[in-house]
């Protein structure tokens, strides 16, 4: 479904998802609410993080963006020259990249399935694989690479069918502080240089803070905005300045309850 | 404190690689070369003592039979022709069993409907020793082989002992391991990898080929191997049964019967050697074509 903008035709938004409701089957056959009625905006150029306790629906909310699922109420719109399954690219936790494939023709799956041709799609991808600094190991196999390595990889290959919105489902949820620091770090990088749109789930309430333009919460299961931060910090942002602790205590409060139950 | 002592005395813990090459797997290499010298050894020694060849023949004797496959037994044919009789046998049924199981596991795999009408009756009739089809087989093909089904009576070739029953028969030993790896192979591909091709624009056909298919890779080899292992059970045995005229398990039961028992043990090193090989050639197969197996 196209975004319709006859009401606001200055602004330009690349996804809204108005009272978006998913229920699922669990394994047990109870019916299980992970969204109700949803609504949120993501601007052009913006990076909107998603945060919620595990299990509220965040990856599911993800997945209906992504196409993957279709909500079982509710409107998703896309920007103009969004498509599913075309530029809105998910990086996922785990199983990022086919370990069938190398590196290379990882992030050359994309442009390949578009039917570009190899020697015009080698070169996007050996200039991708640069940039996310993995130079070198081309012709590696997945297993071959380390855990934030595998991350990079996923990175270039999303990228490298030239998305117009990134999905990021915890995408640095695997990996060790230090690693996730120098991803979180090259991420800003990207994502400021090409000024793609990025929707990123994360539970990392740091995480959220270093990396959001707007941070959105969510509330246990059933999924439910209850709040909606926007993070006018200056970038970089490290977590030692006061202001930086200032919105990780605001955000922490509105977490509260779920973090530390009975507080 | 085993690990204090063996720091102390300047002892690197060895990972598996060094273990293998050190002299702590002495117990493999004497497994490999002392041991089954001993064996023939001793095998030598009471065979001589307790001459009765027809039972118990000398290793000396089975060695001599092998060192000359092709040597005329009788009207059995030699080691070598009977051998490759087997082999030729294994390698037509095994393809036929690969080109119909392979991509019928497939369809199955991905089509819930074709799977749903299929799979009662590929598990009633999996539990059946494909031996058990041999007279069946027998009864409805006769003797008629390959090149009679071109029109060709007698081509004088090896092609002659290409019998439709054994075929049909090996068929059906190869056929099952080859289709139910298949079938598991395909619907346990995991789901993410199918999501993440959506997601970077992969169509659904683009999906099967790119991604069901390699995902599935390791599975459909490791029932290509165990089908040429099962076809190669099979024939042995098919073979030693009535209707059968050549063929190394054919050799093996008639070189029994005329009391040629250095025949039938180096048929049977003959049959355990040409399994190895078919096992290790599948396994090197296998092992090029699939290195991330295992390792996701």
């Amino acid at each position: 479904m196209k975004l319709n903008d006859p009401d606001r035709p200055e602004t330009k938004v690349a996804l809204e998802l108005r009272g978006v409701s998913k229920s699922y089957c669990s394994e047990s056959g109870s019916l299980v609410q992970a969204l109700d009625g949803v609504g949120l905006t993501v601007q052009e150029g913006e990076f909107v993080v998603l945060i919620g306790p595990t299990g509220c629906g965040k990856t599911t909310l993800l997945n209906i963006a992504a196409g993957l699922l279709a909500p079982d109420s509710g409107q998703v719109l896309l920007g103009k020259g969004l498509r599913q399954g075309d530029n809105i690219p998910c990086v996922f936790q785990h199983y990022t990249l086919f370990p069938w494939r190398t590196l290379l023709h990882n992030v050359t799956f994309g442009l390949e399935m578009r039917s570009i041709a190899r020697h015009d799609r080698n070169d996007t991808a050996r200039a991708l694989i640069a940039k996310v600094g993995l130079s070198g190991f081309e012709g590696a196999y997945p297993h071959e690479l380390s855990g934030g390595m595998r991350q990079r990889g996923a990175i270039a290959q999303a990228l490298a069918i030239k998305p117009k919105l990134l999905l990021m489902d915890e995408p640095f949820g695997a990996l060790d502080d230090y690693t996730r620091m120098e991803l979180q770090q090259m991420l800003i990088d990207l994502w400021q240089e090409s000024q793609i749109t990025v929707l990123f789930v994360t539970h990392n309430i740091d995480e959220a803070v270093v990396m959001g333009d707007r941070v959105i919460v969510f509330s246990e299961r059933p999924g439910k905005v209850i709040k909606k931060l926007q993070v006018k910090l200056s970038r970089p942002r490290r977590g030692l300045s006061q202001e930086f602790t200032k919105v990780l205590v605001e955000l922490r409060q509105s977490l509260g309850g779920y973090v530390w139950p009975g507080e | 404190m085993t690990c204090h002592y063996l720091r102390k005395r300047g002892k690197p813990l060895a990972n598996d690689e060094q273990k293998n090459r050190s002299p702590r797997n002495w117990p493999k290499l004497l497994g490999w070369t002392v041991v089954p010298v001993l064996l023939l050894a001793a095998w030598q020694i009471s065979a001589v003592h307790l001459q009765q060849p027809w039972l118990f023949p000398p290793v000396s004797r089975v060695v001599e039979q092998l060192l000359h496959p092709l040597r005329q037994h009788y009207a059995s044919g030699s080691l070598l022709m009977n051998t490759s009789v087997s082999l030729l046998r294994v390698l037509i049924g095994f393809a036929l069993a690969a080109v119909v199981g392979i991509p019928l596991g497939v369809l199955m795999g991905s089509v819930r409907t074709i799977r749903g009408l299929i799979e009662p009756l590929v598990e009633l009739l999996r539990p059946l020793c494909p031996i058990a089809w041999l007279p069946f087989a027998i009864a409805v093909f006769k003797l008629k082989t390959v090149p009679q089904l071109f029109g060709v009576r007698f081509s004088h070739t090896i092609l002659d002992h290409l019998q439709l029953g054994m075929i049909f028969v090996l068929f059906w030993g190869g056929f099952f391991p080859i289709l139910v790896n298949t079938l598991d192979g395909v619907m346990g591909v995991r789901r993410n990898y199918l999501l993440l091709a959506k997601t970077l624009g992969a169509s659904r056909l683009q999906s099967f080929v790119h991604v069901c298919l390699p995902a599935a890779m390791p599975m459909i080899l490791t029932g290509l191997r165990q089908g040429i292992a099962t076809c190669w059970f099979v024939i042995i045995a098919a073979e030693m049964l009535p209707g059968s005229d050549s063929g190394i398990g054919y050799l093996l039961i008639y070189a029994a019967d005329q009391s040629a028992m250095d025949i039938v043990i180096a048929s049977m090193i003959i049959i355990g050697v040409v399994g190895a090989l078919l096992s290790f050639i599948m396994r090197w197969m296998m092992h090029s074509a699939v290195i991330w197996q295992g390792k996701e």
